[in-house]
């Protein structure tokens, strides 16, 4: 069910952003659900819910990882990150400035999840090379812009990154 | 709208979740989510209750083991096993498999004992298991017990798991020196496979290959392994394919006709084998 | 049309809307939400033909939480829509003509509620046989899925009988006796599949309902006044009545052109006198809203020994499901621009659409051209081959000059396609040597390469569209066009047309969203026309804007409006003497507290020039009579197949697009790109499979579309510039032209690599295989 009114909700605490959220979520309420039902974080989107899109990507335990594949229940006590809760840091306004000069959106719809994958890959890895975003990235699909200047975006971000000395 | 859900329940111990899931028949074990929770989300499963294997610290993580051995435990996440540098030799299969497993993302969720619990034929562990001549850890109320991973998958997502059994861990044999390679063909990175061959040589001579996606389990045969342990020229990999071939009760889906992945076979293997003759001690 | 450039058009001005979508913040269909709103949930027919005798909805309305079910009870028998063809219901009327169909909706107090309600309903049915093949549709004794297809409303000569939906013959010169000039003919036949849009944005609506009546209508839509025909027409409501509206777009490729959830959802508005909103699961998308037509080709071309064509029969079926849809528009158009940038002057085109018992067939990028140009461009290789002639050659002898019409006569004014076929021949190496097979891998593993080219166009296009341009109080400028912006970046290229027209910072010009209360109609956003049909609206309107400045400087400035022009941020001077100028901002002060009244520009045209020239070509059944403006495309890939499992991978594209003027280059380049990456799947990947009438694949684990993985190692776009003299500033439209020869040009470099010619799409690595092992075995 995708619904938090499903009956056996129950209340439930999780760290959504660093704050603390109190939400109701049934045993299959999806945290996808919580976000954009109950809490209006809406920037995760829900494409398949099947895992294979990646437009529901967020970061939870600091990696990233399908929304849509996460039950609320087993998200206690993990901080979850969305696009929403990471838009001040440096790493995602680089994503973000390099984006937006390489056209490397045009719907949008799968760019918050994008965003977040990106994050993620240059959290772990602040020079990657092509096949490293591709590898990073292939799970998020892209229907508007034939990816490769998402891919571009992802390599000027990270030489933005490494110029301006930001580490985190 | 049935019956009511119960809830999550979290156990610590091994044994604290088996004897959750024989007090519920309805509760099933939920490790990294990938596949139960898209099952829901379709709902082709509802569970009534679902016991939580992640804080269980036993079944995490991939340690070695004093005869040389490498455990894999349970709720080892696929991205971990693709990185892990303790899957060397033959072991390294499984580390290959894993890292072709669906995308990053998912890497970051699926577990290998929620994998395989599943069997789904079309996955990539079972076949490399097979090939590195896993056995796999089961535990219930009545303790814990091995089977080889070649006994493990029985048929269409069909294990040897008995009711309220959980798979614990994967135990590989020593990282002796020799090479693996497992050969994935698929129609776009992520997608499962149409077909795939593993195949571990080990240094001292022995080699083992297993068929994916071509039937209800890993296809394999002793008989295909002792020709390709004494001879790996084009001609016995035929041959042994040949035998593989007549094992393999493959499928027409939308990933090909059974008629194509009965000519992927012989290839697949050709290609393993070379990969795998190729192939470092790392 | 033309102005001093600089100011806007030509620079790749970043998209309007990037800084919601980068924060996330930008709201889809499925992110809007009204206090107290219901969710709907569809139930869908698990018959691919049967009649409905009657529901049983005791179930369904006893669940807590629902609110409203609406099923074709409610609906009236004789309001119909439809495209081209007023067939379609709002949703199953009477009967259900494919698995999948919606056949009633209901509205509750959460989605899970809805769903479970939709579960309830119980629907008798009495089976009806189903008709799944189109040939078999159009044979003699086959379940008729229209009983009253002749009697429906059409907007054209469509020939409608029985299962046929429409039918199209397009001839020139005399093609019977041209054959017995030919020396080399080729005749074949191919074969297209269904693919899916695969929008990451599934469909959906929210409705609002007023006391009194009015039905404000959110959807994710490419034309709101599609939407807006479609509901009304529909559910026989005065289009008074509603008001349709658009919020961010994800994506639509034509998914979203013409109606989806949108009737069902005002339906359950009006029921529950409440709002609603909808939104189709990935897998009811796939089922149950439209995919690209399969086409059956048959094909036949003729040349002399020199390569010179002579004449070309082609003949189409194609399955049009249930539905007419936008099918005998595909129909048509696939028959215009079937012969490519040729010169071909004995033709006979003609084809058929069937309906059958699967989901609608309509609107997909390319609008049948992706399928005639496999075709075409296939045979063009293998004329070249028989011939002996090189590939390039044989198109450079035989390809469109300036001054050549269209097949049917319509006059090109613009052409870049010699340009653009010397860039990709230039830059995809095709005069170097290719790496050969690689030469350590096993026996039967080896990687062949191999390379292929295709040309083709598209329109701009057609139909009708308004401008209209205010003065803001401060001399700033609001724009609204009614065009849906669906992430390919209209607002941005209009805002810009608008400012180089007025001399104007991108920044001083406001573009409004699409609304059928205030929007100028705009036929949608589709066949390639924004940049095209309303740019040059939005240049019309300026235009008139700039009269009405010069009108008020003329007084203001004590000079005749002659001896005035427009300076840079918003002045109107006198020429020459810069001092002497009065700002738009004291101009609009003038016009709204003195004399005048506020400043509105407006421009309102239809497409006009006619498609064929009767005395060059003959048509029956044409669905358009006026099309648009042609735009050029030439594609070099360069392949790589992998001999053991049959597998194709493209690792280089090049692709040369002629669009009059790139108003904004990089959105251009990003159209091309995006196409073909699209086109890449549909040649090498993507299926919709039917299990007898039932879709097998609804989802994407088993439809899969190309990752970033599947990217080519090189794809490079290519901005041909050939000023269309009738284009806003010389530009012409690219949203669709990409996708075209992307099958064509893969399926010539496969034949390049390994000597195999596959005439059915997608090339998979079965199908490539078994052609390999066919080749093979022949001596």
């Amino acid at each position: 069910m995708t619904t938090t009114t499903a009956p056996g909700s129950t209340r439930i605490e999780l760290d959504i952003n660093g704050v603390a959220a109190d939400v109701r979520a049934g045993l299959s309420t999806t945290l996808l659900t919580v976000l954009r039902d109950e809490l209006h974080l809406t920037a995760a989107k829900r494409g398949c819910n099947q895992g294979v899109c990646g437009a529901c990507t967020v970061e939870i335990d600091g990696v990233p990882m399908r929304s849509c594949l996460s039950l609320a229940h087993g998200c206690v006590e993990r901080p979850v990150r969305t696009l929403e809760g990471l838009v001040e840091t440096p790493r995602i306004q680089a994503l973000q400035r390099a984006f937006a000069a390489s056209g490397a959106f045009q719907c949008g719809f799968c760019t918050p999840g994008m965003l977040v994958a990106a994050h993620a890959l240059l959290a772990a890895d602040p020079a990657p090379d092509e096949a490293a975003i591709r590898r990073a990235l292939s799970g998020n699909l892209c229907r508007c812009t034939g990816y490769a200047r998402i891919v571009a975006a992802v390599q000027d971000a990270a030489t933005a990154l490494a110029a301006g000395g930001a580490a985190s | 709208m049935s019956a009511v859900p119960q809830g999550m329940l979290w156990p610590r111990t091994v044994d604290e979740a088996t004897a959750m899931l024989a007090a519920d028949p309805d509760a099933r074990p939920l490790s990294g989510g990938a596949t139960l929770v898209a099952m829901m989300n379709a709902r082709v499963l509802e569970p009534l209750a679902l016991v939580n294997l992640s804080r269980i610290d036993e079944l995490r993580g991939i340690h070695g083991e004093a005869d040389g051995g490498v455990r894999i435990g349970a709720f080892t996440r696929h991205a971990e096993t693709a990185a892990c540098a303790l899957l060397r030799g033959p072991a390294n299969v499984v580390r290959q498999a894993a890292s072709k497993i669906a995308n990053a993302t998912v890497r970051n969720m699926g577990t290998i004992g929620g994998s395989i619990s599943f069997a789904d034929p079309g996955l990539d562990y079972p076949p490399a298991l097979v090939a590195a001549g896993a056995s796999i850890e089961i535990a219930g109320t009545a303790g814990r017990r091995r089977v080889a991973a070649a006994d493990f998958f029985v048929d269409w997502y069909t294990t040897a798991l008995e009711p309220g059994e959980i798979v614990t861990a994967v135990l590989l044999a020593g990282t002796r020196a020799g090479g693996a390679a497992y050969v994935k063909h698929a129609r776009v990175a992520g997608d499962y496979a149409t077909a795939s061959a593993a195949v571990c040589i080990d240094a001292a001579g022995p080699v083992r290959a297993a068929i994916g996606s071509c039937g209800p389990t890993p296809v394999r045969d002793d008989d295909a392994d002792v020709l390709l342990s004494a001879d790996r020229s084009d001609a016995a990999i035929a041959r042994a394919a040949a035998l593989l071939d007549a094992l393999a009760d493959p499928l027409d889906d939308v990933r090909g006709s059974a008629g194509y992945r009965r000519l992927l076979i012989p290839r697949l293997l050709l290609r393993a084998v070379r990969r795998a003759e190729a192939s470092t001690d790392a | 049309m033309s102005a001093p450039a600089g100011t806007a058009v030509g620079l790749s001005v970043p998209q309007l809307e990037g800084d919601d979508k980068l924060c996330g913040s930008a709201q889809y269909i499925a992110d809007l939400h009204r206090p107290g709103m219901l969710h709907g949930a569809i139930l869908q027919s698990p018959h691919a033909h049967a009649r409905i005798r009657g529901y049983d909805l005791s179930a369904a309305r006893a669940l807590p939480g629902v609110r409203a079910i609406v099923t074709g009870d409610d609906l009236d028998e004789r309001h119909r829509m439809g495209a081209f063809i007023k067939d379609e219901p709002a949703f199953a009327k009477g009967k259900v003509r494919y698995v999948g169909e919606i056949v009633a909706a209901v509205a509750a107090d959460s989605e899970a509620i809805a769903r479970e309600a939709t579960r309830l309903i119980h629907v008798d049915y009495d089976e009806l046989p189903a008709v799944v093949d189109p040939a078999v549709a159009l044979a003699p004794g086959a379940a008729i899925i229209h009983e009253n297809s002749a009697g429906y409303v059409k907007v054209f000569d469509a020939g409608t009988d029985g299962n046929l939906c429409s039918r199209t013959v397009f001839t020139s010169g005399d093609v019977d006796a041209a054959w017995s000039e030919c020396d080399a003919v080729v005749e074949s036949t191919f074969q297209t599949q269904a693919q899916a849009h695969l929008s990451l944005e599934p469909v959906g609506a929210l409705a609002e309902i007023e006391a009194g009546g009015r039905i404000t209508l959110w959807s994710a839509n490419q034309s709101v006044f599609r939407v807006q025909a479609s509901v009304c027409e529909s559910l026989g409501l005065p289009m008074t009545r509603l008001r349709c509206l658009t919020p961010r777009v994800g994506a639509g490729f034509g998914n979203k052109m013409e109606a989806h959830v949108q009737p069902v959802v005002v339906l359950l508005a009006m029921k529950a006198r409440r709002t609603v909103r909808l939104v189709l699961s990935r897998e009811e998308d796939f089922e149950t809203v439209r995919a690209r037509h399969p086409f059956t080709i048959r094909i036949k071309t003729g040349a002399t020994r020199d390569g010179t064509l002579v004449a070309r029969e082609i003949e189409l079926l194609l399955d049009g499901g249930a539905y007419g849809d936008d099918s005998p528009g595909v129909l048509g158009y696939a028959l215009l621009m079937q012969c490519g940038p040729y010169r071909i002057p004995h033709v006979r085109a003609h084809g058929r659409v069937a309906y059958t018992n699967k989901l609608r067939f309509g609107a997909f990028r390319g609008f049948g051209v992706p399928q005639v140009t496999f075709a075409s461009e296939s045979q063009l290789d293998e004329l070249a081959a028989q011939l002996g002639i090189d590939r390039i050659a044989l198109r450079r002898r035989n390809m469109l000059v300036p001054g050549d019409p269209w097949f049917g006569g319509q006059a090109i004014r613009s052409n870049g396609l010699a340009e653009c076929l010397a860039i990709v021949e230039r830059e995809s190496g095709w005069n170097t040597p290719l790496p050969g097979p690689s030469p350590d891998a096993p026996a039967g593993q080896r990687l062949r390469r191999g390379r292929g080219i295709a040309l083709s166009a598209h329109i701009s296009g057609l139909l009708a569209s308004g401008a209209i341009v205010r003065l803001l109080e401060d001399g700033s400028v609001l724009l609204n066009t009614g065009a849906v912006d669906i992430g390919q970046g209209s607002n941005t290229v209009l805002t810009q047309i608008c400012a180089e027209a007025l001399q104007l910072p991108v920044e001083r010009v406001a573009i409004a969203s699409p609304d059928t209360d205030g929007s100028p109609y705009n036929w949608g956003t589709t066949a390639s026309r924004v940049t095209y049909v309303a740019g040059r609206s939005v240049v019309g309107a300026a235009a008139e804007i700039e009269r009405q400045l010069k009108r008020h400087a003329s007084e203001m400035l004590e000079c005749s409006a002659d001896d005035l022009e427009l300076l840079p941020g918003g002045k109107v001077a006198i020429k020459g003497v810069a001092q002497k100028a009065v700002s738009f901002a004291d101009i609009s002060g003038r016009a709204h507290w003195a004399t005048g009244g506020p400043l509105i520009g407006t421009h309102s045209w239809v497409f006009d020039e006619k498609t064929f020239d009767p005395k060059r070509a003959a048509a029956l059944g044409l669905p358009f009579a006026q099309i648009g403006v042609f735009s050029f495309n030439a594609l070099a890939v360069e392949v790589e197949l992998d001999e053991a499992t049959g597998q194709v991978r493209v690792v280089g594209a090049w692709s040369a697009c002629d669009i009059g003027r790139a108003i904004n280059p990089a959105m251009a380049s990003g159209q091309i790109e995006g196409a073909f990456v699209q086109g890449m799947g549909y040649a090498l990947v993507e299926e919709m499979v039917w299990d007898g009438a039932r879709l097998a694949n609804p989802s994407l684990m088993d439809y899969k579309i190309p990752t970033m993985a599947e990217l080519p190692e090189t794809l490079e776009a290519y901005l041909v510039e050939s000023e269309e003299p009738s284009g806003p500033f010389g530009a012409k439209s690219v949203g669709e032209l990409g996708i075209n020869g992307v099958a064509a040009a893969i399926a010539n470099a496969v034949a390049d690599a390994a000597g195999v010619r596959l005439r059915r799409l997608p090339l998979t690595g079965e199908r490539v295989l078994l052609g390999l092992l066919d080749a093979a075995e022949k001596p």
